[in-house]
This record gives structure tokens, C-alpha cells and sequence, in this order.
């Protein structure tokens, strides 16, 4: 058995454990308790549930008709997140219909982790390993060396697809931190930095503001970030492109 | 083996319905994409010797579809997918082709595990392959056959990812999950009545157009291939291609119509999602422009954009090639020394839709005429409903439609009428029957028809001007530019007259485009593409690029972005010339498959109307020139070739090429020193070894 191979089986037998064992009971518990947790004061065996929590200071917008679709954001995230390409373990989803043919500008959906402000992921959590990052501007993180696998951040995920990342190698969730704990990411992330996904968007269709958008639909996410429109002349031939209508049509 | 590969190929025999794989790392040497599908060719196609490489729709034909390393990584421009094999629509015979697409496939290949899929045989009736990570099955596609691309991307798309509801939902497969939908190649009704102007398409626009391999996919009775995969890339250094692309888009903002963005092949020039009206945003110019309406002399296609959307859905859902079948192309040009035929209007590529009007308009081809047109609209040309039929009448062979299917010149042929309209420059196809893209005043462009198998699609070099191209003014001098490009050729940076495009008189011969220097600039662009597009498959409307309109001057990122792509994604420590040497491997490798299908010097020819007046389409802007000790632009725009001069410059080439001046084949000793003896023992083995 190759040492990588092993170290997946133990997960496996962790998870399992964890769900067939104690852990079922304390999941349990958790859930219905609906465990809150911070880096301060997260407690897995807390049944205090907190009536809020402190609000992220930073939020992930976008405008989904100036997108290209073209998934840079998502091979940025898993590069400097993970090391690896690898869109499935992307914090940010882009995702295409192509060759599904749905018209514009329904062809493309955007899928980024809200850093709710009410997060149903941090409630659930019964380990504390989702947590409320009170040291860098309140954002909602997975300890991965806490997560046990039990994907109940995942089903508490309101949004469709669900923003939580299940990581089927490691058996373990994570999810968007804004780039505060990218290992790969050669500047400073987090709510005062940069994200790798906003940087490295060709048509600047990502943003990071610091307002909490409007929680109720996706609206308050999907905002509009089109520059002015811009001319395009092609000298000799002819007369220039049409001015864009909304950001990149 | 180096990070980047997935580190095996698919092979998938259907006539035995075998599921093989081959071990990449067995074809590294020659990079990926193009690289490695023609040395897979040369092993699976060339060496057994029971086939002579002339028929495209033998079941022996092989068919690559390749990713390069970089493909899924990340990189801007780096997925796309490469393709060759023996083409059917190259004239007067097959030839041994390559091309590419964009989009997803590759990146989805390598997700799934695989670097590429190579395909031979036939199968005994319609089937597409269902690739899903490692589990690979040939699938029945009788239900398939006869839809379009849209109706059989749909379809098989349904087929892989079940009820899985978009943009809403993970799909599982096995432990993993993912939100991407199956990416699918496919033919329409086109390639599967085995023509030779069919496309491969890949969703709602992609295309790979030149060669008509849809054709190919046809012979085979294969309707698609469809591939999902969960899985990642190791790359070497992922922070540096994250760096890497922010050094780009940080020190040279918009320097080329592409967007230095995007992680798989898209955008395209023209964005792929300018889909606001039909699907067609997705495609490239040669579907754009495919349908034209009706257009203002020296406008670029102006008007309803969405009409032009509409014209290209119906090319892509009848899967046919737009660049075989052009109608005219963006633009048209008052050229008053045009041929005859044009009276002084030339459009920009006037390709088979074209000259079928230009018959029709000189009395020789409409209902009851000589040239039957049945069931061809011909009152209707500039219509859409045209363009269906057109479709529908090369789909279903019937009435010229027949003719048609079988290729622009061979229906020129049929009717009689190709030595006449060949010799009046009626026809501007400049080699092997591929049609006008760009090519005069840019001869590294023009050339690379002759010695390839047509069109080379390639822009490199393109935007070298003076300004009257796609660029607008200069605002450098002749000088600096040459100097600035001179740096970026390495190993030929220390001879700056590689630029100098001077041909009229003595010059020509000594100094520009019939000389010993230019063979240099042919042979450098031919080794970049092959590495750097066509192996490792980066966009070639992407990078090169050269030049920049910065504010830190003229010097575009090429070829350090490129190079250092390279170097983070798998970790090499070549050099940049040894990836150009690499490049120089995979041309060679090209050259002996050609070599092997009868390709020889004598046929290496231009046709006729590159050496008349007019033969230039006024859009390359002016070229630089040394003349007199001095470097300055010239417009060019009358510039056509010398018959002496190309056969001077075909010795050059040989020459600087390492291959036999006298027959153009390859010497032992060149391929011995690229380490490819093999190669050399079976082209000895036929006589075809150069001397």
C-alpha cells in the first residue's frame, strides 16, 4: 500500500468513525443545536447558538454578463490554494452550459462563496473546523485539520451549487477564504489584500468590496462592473464596433 | 517525464473496438499536441508499410486528438486541442494535415486522465466514444447520426450527466464530483456523408476547419467523442504560472485582440461570449464572415451582427468547413490590378461560395447552364436560406451539391475549368488548394503553404508592419523594430536581415525575400509554431507577441512569456533554444510523413496567380526594407513573387533545413542529429532519404 493510499484509507475509516461512532451523536447534536463557531470561541460542544455573527469584512461580487467563462479564476484558485490545477477543488466555480446551448447571458453561472452573513456553514459545523476568522476581518474559513469529513457544511450550503468544496482525495471540505491562507499565492491575501481570482480576471468581472451585499438573492452579488465602453477602430477598414449595451455583450 | 502530462494516451481501434493506451512519456521528445500526434502517426500510420498515406477515408487512416502539457493548467491560450492525420480536402491529393481547436477538450482530457486520444479503423456502423475519467466505452450512435452538432452535443451531453441540473448542482462521478458539463467534438450531417469540407465541431461554435477531418470522423462511422473527467494537473511551480500571468497582464495590458486571459482556449477575438443574439459568438472570424449579406465595397462586414451570428449557427450545426467553402471573407478591396475575373473588387478570401457566383454571374453555371446548379438558389446567394441549402445539397450530394462534397478544385476540376481559371488568377488558392487567409506581403506565411500542406495559420509575423494592417499606424521606426525582433529569434539573432522583406531587383535576391536570410525567418517560425502552438497547443492568435504598444516601449512579452509558461508548468530546464530545437524535431518529423506520401521539390509550388500582379490582398501593411544600408517600410502592397526567386529560395530553405536540395527530403544526417534514426532507416528503407 503506496503511503498516499494509506493516508486516504485512514480519512476514510476517521469519517466513518466519526459518523457511525460518537461523532454521529455529536453531529447530531450539533446540528440541531446549530453550533456556532469562531477562531476565539468555537466550541464543538457548545450548545450556545449566537443570534449573529460579526459580518465579514470583505465580499467576493461579480458581473455574470462580463464574464468570458473562461474558468481563469477557477485554475487561479486551485493553483494557489492547492498546488495543483484542478477545477473541482476551485473555492470559485465558473460554469459554463457550453454545449448546452442556454442563451446569454443564462450560459454562464458564477457560483462564489457569499461569506454569508448569516452562514449556515459555521452553524452546523460540529468541530469547529468551519469557522469565523475574527483574526483577519471575520472571514468565514475551513481548518481542514478539524474537518472530519462529515460534509454538513456542504448540505447547509443555501446556494445551488453548493460553495462548500468537498475535497475527495483529502475527505475533507473546504471553501473560499478569500486567499488569506493560500500557500501558493505570492501576495498578501485576505480582506486587506489581494485575491488571486479578482487578479488574474482578463475582463475584470470579480470584485472585492467591503459592504455586505444584499443577502436575500443573488442580485446583491451580481452587480454591474462594466468599464465604459471602448471604441475599437480598425484604421482603413471600415466602421468601428457597436458600443456595448451592458457590461461585455 | 516532465509535470503536465496526464501521462497516458488514449487509442481506440474501432474497427476491432480495442481500448488501448499509450504511455506518454514514450512520445515526451516531441512536446504534445501536433509533436506527438505525428510521431504516433508515423508509428501506428507510417512504419507497419502497408499503406501509401493517399486516401484520407481509409480505415488506416489515424486520427489524433492531443493536448500539450500546458493544456488545463491555467496558462492563457494553452488548451488547445491538436489534430492531424491525412486530410481529404487538400488538392490535387490528401496530404498529412494539421490544425486545432479551442475550447475545453483537451483541459477535459487531462482531467479525465488522458493527454490525448488516437483513433483508426471504422467501425461497422455510427458509434460515438464516452470517455468518463478512466472508464472509456464506444457507444452506439445510430440515434445520432443525422443530427446536428447542437442536436448530437446535446444528446450525448444528456446521456453523460443524467439529471444533473445545470449551474445548480455537483455531478458525482465515482468519489469526485464536478460542475462541468461532458466537451464534446462531433460531426454534422456534412462529415458524415464523407466529404471533404466538413469541420469538426466542439460546442456551440468551436471548429477545427482546415483539412476537413469531419470527413475522417465520418469514414470512421464516428459521431463524437465525448470526455469528462474530475481530476487535476501536477504542475511544477504553480505559483510562478500565476506570476507569470500577472507579469503579463500587468506590464502589457492589451497588447493583441485576445485577451491575455482565460484558462482554457477562449476568448476567441472575438470573445466567446458576444452571444447576444445567436449561438455563433462562439466562433471564430471564418464563421463570422462565413455568411456576408450583402456589404459596402471596403467595409468589414458591417450591419446586423446578429445576422452574421445566425449565418455561422448554420454552418456549425451542418458541421461544415467555412474556411473550404469561403464565400468572400470580411472584407473586399478595390485591387485595379486584380485579374480579370474581379473587375478591380477583390474579396478578401473568395473561396468556393465565391467562384460558384462568379459562375453563375458569367453565364456558365445556373439552372440549365453548363454547370447545373440544382438545387442551388443561385438568385438567392446572399441569403441564408441560401447557405442552408448549400449545406443540405453538399450533405445529402445532391445535385452539384455532388460536385461540391468532393472538394473546391476537384469540382474546378470536374467541370473543366481549373487550368484556364488557375492561369487568369481566378482562382487564389495558394497552394495545395487551401484558400486565401493571410499571406503576400508576409512571405514567411506565403511559404509555409508550399513546404506544409496549406494554410499555416499562423500570425506570428503577421503584425510586422509599418502600419495599414490590423494595427493602425506604427509608432516605431523600420529600424527599431528590427532590432527589437532581432533580440527574439535566437538561435538567428545575430543576422537582423531576416526582416528585410525587399522584392524588386537585386535586393530581393541578396538581402530579402529570395534569400539565404529569409530561409531563416521561415525556419525559425516553423520551429516556435510547432513547438510553442502546435505542441504545446497555445493559442496562435495569443502568442507570439512581439510587439507592444506599452508604455514600456515596442518589446511585446514573446518569447519570455511563452518560455516561462513553459518552464513553471512541467519544471524543465531547457533552454529557450532547446525548446526551438524541439520545434525543429516535430517539422522534421512532419517533413518525413510528408516525404513518405510522395511529397518531393518539384510540387512544392505556388499557383499561378502568386506570381501576377494583384497577387497581395492590401491588408498586410507595409514591410520593412533594407536597402541601400538603411532600414525603412515599404508599402507593399503590390508585391508577387518571382518564379526564379522562389526556386533560389527553395534551395536556401533545403539547405538551412538539412535536406536534399534536389528532392527536398531530409538527410540522415540532420535526422540523426535530432535523434531520430528511425526515422531516417524506414525513409531509406523506400528510397525517399535525402542525399
Amino acid at each position: 500500500m503506496t503511503e498516499s493510499k494509506k493516508f486516504e484509507d485512514e480519512k476514510r475509516i476517521d469519517r466513518r468513525q466519526f459518523l457511525v461512532g460518537g461523532g454521529a451523536a455529536l453531529a447530531a447534536g450539533a446540528l440541531a443545536a446549530g453550533v456556532p463557531g469562531t477562531a476565539k470561541a468555537a466550541s464543538p460542544q457548545s450548545n450556545a447558538r449566537k443570534a449573529s455573527y460579526p459580518k465579514s469584512e470583505a465580499y467576493l461580487v461579480y458581473d455574470s454578463r462580463l464574464c468570458l467563462g473562461c474558468q481563469s479564476c477557477m485554475f487561479a484558485c486551485s493553483l494557489t490554494h492547492e498546488g495543483v490545477a484542478n477545477p473541482s477543488l476551485s473555492r470559485i466555480q465558473i460554469i459554463r452550459d457550453a454545449p448546452s446551448f442556454t442563451k446569454y447571458p443564462y450560459d454562464v453561472v458564477i457560483a462564489v462563496c457569499r461569506q454569508c452573513v448569516s452562514p449556515l456553514c459555521v452553524q452546523v459545523c460540529p468541530t469547529g473546523a468551519c469557522f469565523i476568522d475574527e483574526a483577519n476581518g471575520n472571514i468565514r474559513r475551513i481548518d481542514q485539520s478539524k474537518c472530519v469529513g462529515c460534509q454538513r457544511c456542504i448540505q447547509s450550503c443555501p446556494q445551488k451549487p453548493h460553495r462548500t468544496i468537498w475535497d475527495s482525495v483529502k475527505l475533507k471540505s473546504t471553501k473560499c477564504d478569500l486567499c488569506e491562507g493560500a500557500p501558493f499565492w505570492n501576495e498578501k491575501g485576505g480582506p486587506e489584500g489581494k485575491q488571486a481570482c479578482v487578479e488574474t480576471c482578463p475582463v475584470h468581472a470579480l470584485k472585492l468590496v467591503k459592504k455586505a451585499p444584499n443577502q436575500r438573492d443573488i442580485d446583491g452579488y451580481d452587480v454591474n462592473l462594466a468599464p465604459p465602453p471602448r471604441k475599437i477602430t480598425f484604421p482603413g477598414m471600415g466602421a468601428p464596433e457597436p458600443a456595448a449595451k451592458k457590461g461585455g455583450e | 517525464m516532465l509535470y503536465g502530462y496526464a501521462g497516458k494516451i488514449l487509442k481506440v481501434n474501432l474497427t476491432t473496438k480495442d481500448i488501448g493506451m499509450i504511455d506518454t512519456a514514450k512520445y515526451e521528445e516531441f512536446g504534445g499536441g501536433v509533436g506527438m500526434g505525428a510521431a504516433i502517426f508515423w508509428d501506428l500510420a507510417v512504419v507497419p508499410g502497408d499503406w501509401d498515406l493517399q486516401d484520407a477515408f481509409d480505415p488506416r487512416n489515424v486520427i489524433s486528438l492531443m493536448s500539450g502539457p500546458l493544456a488545463g493548467t491555467g496558462v492563457p491560450g494553452g488548451g488547445r486541442t491538436s489534430v492531424c492525420a491525412i486530410a481529404p480536402e487538400t488538392f490535387p491529393a490528401p496530404l498529412f494535415h494539421r490544425t486545432s481547436f479551442g475550447g475545453r477538450f483537451a483541459m477535459m482530457l487531462k482531467f479525465a486522465g488522458w493527454d490525448g486520444v488516437v483513433i483508426h479503423g471504422k467501425a461497422d456502423s455510427p458509434v460515438w466514444i464516452n470517455i468518463i475519467n478512466d472508464k472509456v466505452t464506444i457507444e452506439d450512435g445510430k440515434h445520432l447520426w443525422g443530427l446536428d452538432t447542437f442536436e448530437a452535443q446535446d444528446e450525448i451531453t444528456s446521456a453523460v450527466s443524467g439529471r444533473t441540473r445545470f449551474g445548480q448542482q455537483w455531478q458525482q462521478i465515482g468519489e469526485d464530483y464536478t460542475t462541468a458539463r461532458p466537451q464534446i467534438v462531433c460531426i454534422g450531417p456534412v462529415g458524415e456523408s464523407m466529404t471533404r469540407v466538413a469541420s469538426l465541431i466542439h460546442g456551440s461554435g468551436v471548429a477545427a476547419r482546415t483539412g476537413g477531418f469531419g470527413g475522417v470522423f465520418g469514414s470512421k462511422n464516428l459521431k463524437a467523442v465525448s470526455v469528462i473527467g474530475t481530476g487535476g494537473i501536477e504542475v511544477a511551480d504553480p505559483a510562478g504560472i500565476v506570476d507569470t500571468r500577472l507579469w503579463h497582464t500587468r506590464n502589457f495590458p492589451r497588447i493583441t485582440y485576445a485577451s491575455p486571459g482565460t484558462g482554457s482556449c477562449m476568448p476567441c477575438i472575438n470573445n466567446d461570449r458576444k452571444r447576444n443574439s445567436y449561438y455563433g459568438g462562439e466562433s471564430m472570424c471564418a464563421e463570422e464572415y462565413w455568411y456576408m449579406g450583402k456589404q459596402e465595397p471596403g467595409q468589414m462586414m458591417g450591419g446586423d451582427r446578429s445576422v452574421l451570428m445566425r449565418g455561422a449557427d448554420i454552418a456549425v450545426r451542418w458541421g461544415i468547413c467555412t474556411w473550404a467553402t469561403k464565400f468572400g471573407g470580411a472584407i473586399t478591396l478595390p485591387m485595379p490590378n486584380a485579374p480579370a475575373a474581379f473587375k478591380g473588387m477583390v474579396p478578401m478570401e473568395p473561396g468556393m461560395g465565391w467562384y460558384i457566383k462568379y459562375l453563375y454571374e458569367i453565364g456558365e453555371l445556373g439552372p440549365g447552364k453548363k454547370i447545373e446548379s440544382h438545387p442551388l438558389p443561385m438568385d438567392q446567394w446572399d441569403t441564408l436560406k441560401f447557405r442552408e441549402i448549400f449545406c443540405d445539397a453538399i450533405a445529402r450530394r445532391v445535385g452539384i451539391g455532388e460536385d461540391l462534397a468532393e472538394g473546391f478544385l476537384e469540382a474546378v476540376n470536374k467541370w473543366g475549368r481549373l487550368e484556364e481559371d488557375m492561369n487568369a488568377g481566378t482562382l487564389r488558392l495558394p497552394a495545395w488548394g487551401a484558400s486565401w487567409h493571410h499571406s503576400l506581403p508576409e512571405v514567411c506565411w506565403a511559404y509555409s503553404y508550399i513546404f506544409m500542406s496549406g494554410d499555416p495559420v499562423w500570425h506570428g509575423f503577421f503584425g510586422l508592419s509599418g502600419g495599414g494592417g490590423f494595427g493602425g499606424p506604427a509608432t516605431y521606426t523600420a529600424e527599431e523594430l528590427v532590432e527589437t525582433m532581432t533580440k527574439k529569434v535566437v538561435p538567428f539573432d545575430d543576422d537582423p536581415l531576416i526582416f528585410s522583406n525587399s522584392w524588386k531587383g537585386k535586393d530581393a535576391f541578396k538581402t530579402g525575400i529570395y534569400s539565404p536570410h529569409k530561409a531563416k525567418m521561415l525556419a525559425w517560425a516553423r520551429r516556435y509554431a510547432g513547438f510553442y502552438n502546435e505542441a504545446m497547443s497555445i493559442c496562435e492568435m495569443l502568442l507570439p507577441s512581439f510587439i507592444s504598444s506599452g508604455p514600456k516601449g515596442i518589446a511585446g512579452p514573446s518569447p519570455e512569456l511563452e518560455y516561462r509558461y513553459y518552464k513553471a508548468v512541467t519544471g524543465s530546464n531547457e533552454t529557450f533554444a532547446d525548446t526551438i530545437e524541439t520545434g525543429r524535431k516535430i517539422w522534421n518529423m512532419e517533413r518525413a510523413i510528408r516525404v513518405m506520401a510522395g511529397r518531393h521539390r518539384d510540387q512544392e509550388k505556388f499557383a499561378p496567380f502568386m506570381h501576377m500582379p494583384g497577387a497581395t490582398f492590401p491588408i498586410g501593411g507595409s514591410k520593412p526594407v533594407y536597402v541601400n544600408g538603411k532600414w525603412s517600410f515599404e508599402d507593399q502592397n503590390d508585391l508577387y513573387l518571382d518564379r526564379e526567386g522562389v526556386e533560389q529560395f527553395k534551395t536556401h530553405f533545403y539547405r538551412l533545413e538539412g535536406w536534399d536540395v534536389d528532392s527536398g527530403w531530409p538527410t540522415r544526417k540532420t535526422l540523426e542529429e535530432l535523434g531520430m534514426k528511425k526515422v531516417a532507416d524506414v525513409l531509406a528503407s523506400k528510397e525517399r532519404l535525402g542525399a
